[in-house]
């Protein structure tokens, strides 16, 4: 360890202040002109926005979404991420490229692809419509539907890839111990795996609902104007109406909510250096 | 024996989630027909020809090309000290300074590129193109310092010591043994800081001008319009990129120990 003050200062600060001029110091302009009317500081916009049914609407849509998203994504996470762990190495590498593949495809490309599968002359509908299951092309795009889809096969990488690690570091006897006391699956799975994987849950659940919040690609190209999220509805806010209180309110619901996720995940990653 | 045939079932069921629509939009960009489709209307290269002859895709491409590299170049000139500092130094603040630069990864995008047009574009009159390097800079800044520093952290100190009781300046030190030493942790933050600007959009959402404009948002544009397989064509050839770049990382570099 180096005490040299000076060195020190002049090797930390270019970043530093970059990062406060260029970032801290707008965002934090930002979300004070929330906070604010002509008279000095307010809350009239908070209340403006969240007595607006749309912004209701919204807000509680987003929640919902990014909670189903991650449920989802936390069941579907465990059945693959148990059947992954299971294999033997080879397959079980081979498997984990696989689930990491789409993170490195640009979310446009990721997204639009629903446009093929889920459009009116889309995949789905060929089919539909071919099986006699439909008499003409059914609306998927532009619902809550689509936006959950494309969420969750946008997040779902990030649960998996959490929930084998944590799978991984459980003790290898664990399982087949407590089947030999004659617990069945449903019994192994709520009181031996979730117990002894629920960090890895929690991490996994953190990303994924973050990222289902926050994301802007998926409702723009699947919800369109007929189902907007909160970045959406901010984007919205500001190129239709110039609206810059809303966009604050958001702004600040936005970050809140991913600092929380932020602090919950440090506090995980501290309590288990400490163990 | 049954447990086996479900878990295939599932793996099959998933990985055809997870992995068919990119399948699927590299079947749609080879049609011949003249809309979006699958299965394709024949096959041909047309879709995929179209796309070099576009002239707002290549004038993206190059935008959002030059601002991967520069962003991430940047990024890693003032990440690499400072987290060379928090590794080595008693820096004041050093918990502060660690939570600034590594905030841009916290606060979502499309706030970040709002701010910045709203409150240091706008009023000092910078033009969009230096607004989205300073933004592509920001966001690229944390996963720079957080390679980099995990990098640092398995480096010996007393090697360095050991230079400078030589006669090596602290500087030369830094240059001559550091930066060799932590090479392949710069060379995998550049390539992630690339991917993840390449990719990026909503920080760059607000910052778009007159022929200025990142290419994911061009394609996002171009969607909005239009409806052939070109938008199809470019993501796939995006995504061969994207993949080929992060295979050959992991081949030659071990790219995921440094992630």
């Amino acid at each position: 360890m180096f005490q040299n003050r000076a060195e020190a200062l002049a090797l930390a600060l270019p970043a530093a202040l970059f990062a406060a001029v260029v970032f801290i110091a707008p965002v934090v302009i930002l979300l004070s002109e929330g906070m604010r009317n002509a008279e000095g500081w307010s809350l009239a916009s908070y209340v403006a926005f969240f007595t607006t049914p749309l912004n209701l609407t919204v807000f509680i849509r987003t929640l919902k979404l990014g909670a189903m998203v991650t449920v989802v994504a936390a069941i579907i996470g465990y059945a693959t991420a148990l059947c992954i762990v299971n294999l033997p190495p080879k397959g079980r590498g081979r498997m984990v490229g696989l689930v990491v593949l789409p993170l490195m495809i640009s979310p446009v490309a990721r997204t639009y692809a629903w446009i093929v599968i889920l459009g009116r002359t889309g995949f789905v509908n060929q089919a539909l419509t071919g099986l006699g299951l439909t008499d003409g092309p059914i609306r998927i795009l532009f619902s809550e539907t689509a936006v959950f889809i494309g969420l969750l096969q946008l997040f779902l990488p990030l649960m998996i890839i959490a929930l084998i690690s944590a799978l991984e570091n459980m003790p290898r006897d664990a399982i087949p111990a407590a089947r030999v006391l004659g617990a069945n699956w449903l019994q192994v799975f709520w009181k031996v795996i979730l117990p002894l994987t629920k960090e890895g849950l929690v991490i996994g659940g953190t990303l994924v609902f973050t990222g289902s919040l926050t994301a802007y690609i998926t409702p723009a190209i699947l919800g369109g104007s007929k189902v907007l999220m909160l970045e959406t509805l901010l984007y919205q806010r500001v190129t239709v109406a110039n609206d810059f209180a809303s966009a604050s309110v958001i702004a600040m619901i936005l970050i809140v909510m991913s600092f929380s996720a932020n602090l919950l995940l440090k506090r995980l990653a501290t309590a288990r250096a400490k163990r | 024996m049954t447990s086996r045939l479900l878990s295939t079932i599932i793996l099959t069921i998933v990985m055809l989630f997870l992995i068919g629509p990119f399948l699927i939009i590299v079947a749609a960009s080879l049609s011949a027909g003249d809309t979006l489709a699958f299965p394709p209307q024949g096959l041909s290269f047309k879709w995929v020809l179209k796309v070099f002859e576009i002239e707002s895709f290549r004038a993206s491409f190059v935008m959002s090309m030059m601002l991967a590299i520069l962003g991430t170049l940047a990024a890693l000139v003032i990440g690499i000290p400072v987290s060379y500092a928090l590794a080595r130094y008693k820096v004041p603040f050093g918990e502060t300074v660690r939570t600034i630069v590594s905030a841009p990864i916290i606060v979502p995008g499309i706030i970040v590129g709002l701010a910045l047009l709203r409150y240091l574009v706008i009023p000092l009159g910078f033009n969009i193109g230096l607004a989205l390097f300073m933004a592509h800079t920001a966001l690229v800044l944390p996963y720079a310092v957080r390679v980099v520093s995990a990098s640092m952290v398995n480096l010996r100190s007393d090697i360095e010591e050991a230079a400078v009781l030589l006669g090596c300046s602290r500087l030369g030190a830094f240059l001559r043994v550091v930066l060799p030493s932590i090479r392949g942790g710069i060379l995998a933050a550049f390539i992630l800081g690339f991917v993840t600007s390449f990719n990026q959009v909503p920080v760059s959402l607000f910052l778009s001008g007159p022929g200025v404009r990142t290419l994911p948002i061009d394609m996002l544009a171009y969607l909005e319009t239009t409806y052939d397989p070109s938008v199809a064509a470019l993501s796939a050839l995006l995504a061969f990129m994207s993949i080929g770049i992060v295979f050959l990382a992991e081949r030659f570099l071990g790219f995921s120990r440094y992630v």
